[in-house]
């Protein structure tokens, strides 16, 4: 699959499920399926952050990255859970911890 | 301006990720799901299979918000979402061409990477429960690193979480 059918089938999939939801826009997912869709999103994104800030390399390390992790929970708590107070003040404690690293 | 800035971002961290400028706009136009973009950038490098299921799970999140929605979907809401829509193409546009200039090791673009979606996961933190998803991600994440083959450790750490986020009573 090159990168052009894969952007493809990614937005069949986006417009498919925008489909459904005009077509049976009542129709809520229930129980196990609603819960399970409800949490994906929230556990993807939490993955794929812990994995680029603790593993960078694909094993996990101790580098400057750690210090934008603990920057952005901070900048997250701090901001209310903001996008981009998570992201400014996670890039200002990443760009600290690699000053001080040398 | 806002929608713009993060087109802008992108475009930068998609042909950083080694999309072509050309299909890095082209994903802006057809897909145009902020979050299924991202996280195809994200999981480029993993191959077809994961970026498709982690992708599914993100669009099907549009069924259970379905009844909130309804009412705000009109003709207002439309003029918006081509003003929105706009922005985040021409924004992407900028993005990929300026993207190509950057040396991805000088402004950490990996970590910045990573803090994004940090930050999008951050305003969908709201109750105990997503709190214990959030621990449980983190750890579910360690462990793949270590178990998992390469290119399902993302999406299968994910699916993982999210099965014991959905056991998880409020």
């Amino acid at each position: 699959v090159n990168d052009l059918t894969l952007i493809l089938l990614v937005a069949a999939v986006t417009f498919g499920s925008r489909v459904v939801f005009l077509a049976r826009r009542r129709s809520v997912p229930e129980g196990i399926v609603g819960r399970f869709l409800e949490v994906f999103p929230l556990a993807l994104f939490i993955v794929l952050a812990t994995t680029g800030l603790t593993a960078p390399e694909g094993v996990l390390a101790v580098t400057p990255a750690l210090g934008g992790a603990v920057g952005g929970v901070v900048g997250a708590i701090v901001t209310r859970r903001s996008l981009v107070g998570t992201i400014l003040i996670g890039a200002a404690g990443y760009w600290l911890a690699r000053v001080l690293a040398g | 301006v806002a929608v713009g800035v993060f087109g802008i971002a992108f475009g930068v961290l998609a042909v950083q990720a080694g999309l072509a400028a050309w299909l890095t706009v082209v994903a802006s136009v057809v897909i145009v799901s902020g979050a299924a973009q991202f996280a195809l950038v994200g999981l480029l490098a993993a191959g077809p299979g994961p970026v498709l299921v982690a992708t599914t799970g993100l669009a099907l999140r549009h069924l259970p918000m379905s009844a909130k929605l309804a009412s705000l979907v009109g003709d207002h809401s439309l003029r918006t979402r081509v003003g929105l829509d706009s922005a985040w193409v021409s924004g992407t546009a900028v993005g990929a061409f300026v993207g190509k200039a950057i040396d991805p090791a000088a402004l950490g673009i990996d970590v910045l990477f990573a803090l994004l979606f940090l930050g999008l996961a951050a305003p969908l933190i709201r109750t105990r429960r997503d709190w214990l998803v959030v621990g449980v991600a983190v750890v579910c994440a360690a462990l793949a690193t270590l178990v998992l083959p390469e290119a399902w450790k993302i999406t299968g750490a994910a699916t993982v979480a999210a099965f014991i986020g959905t056991a998880i009573r409020e």
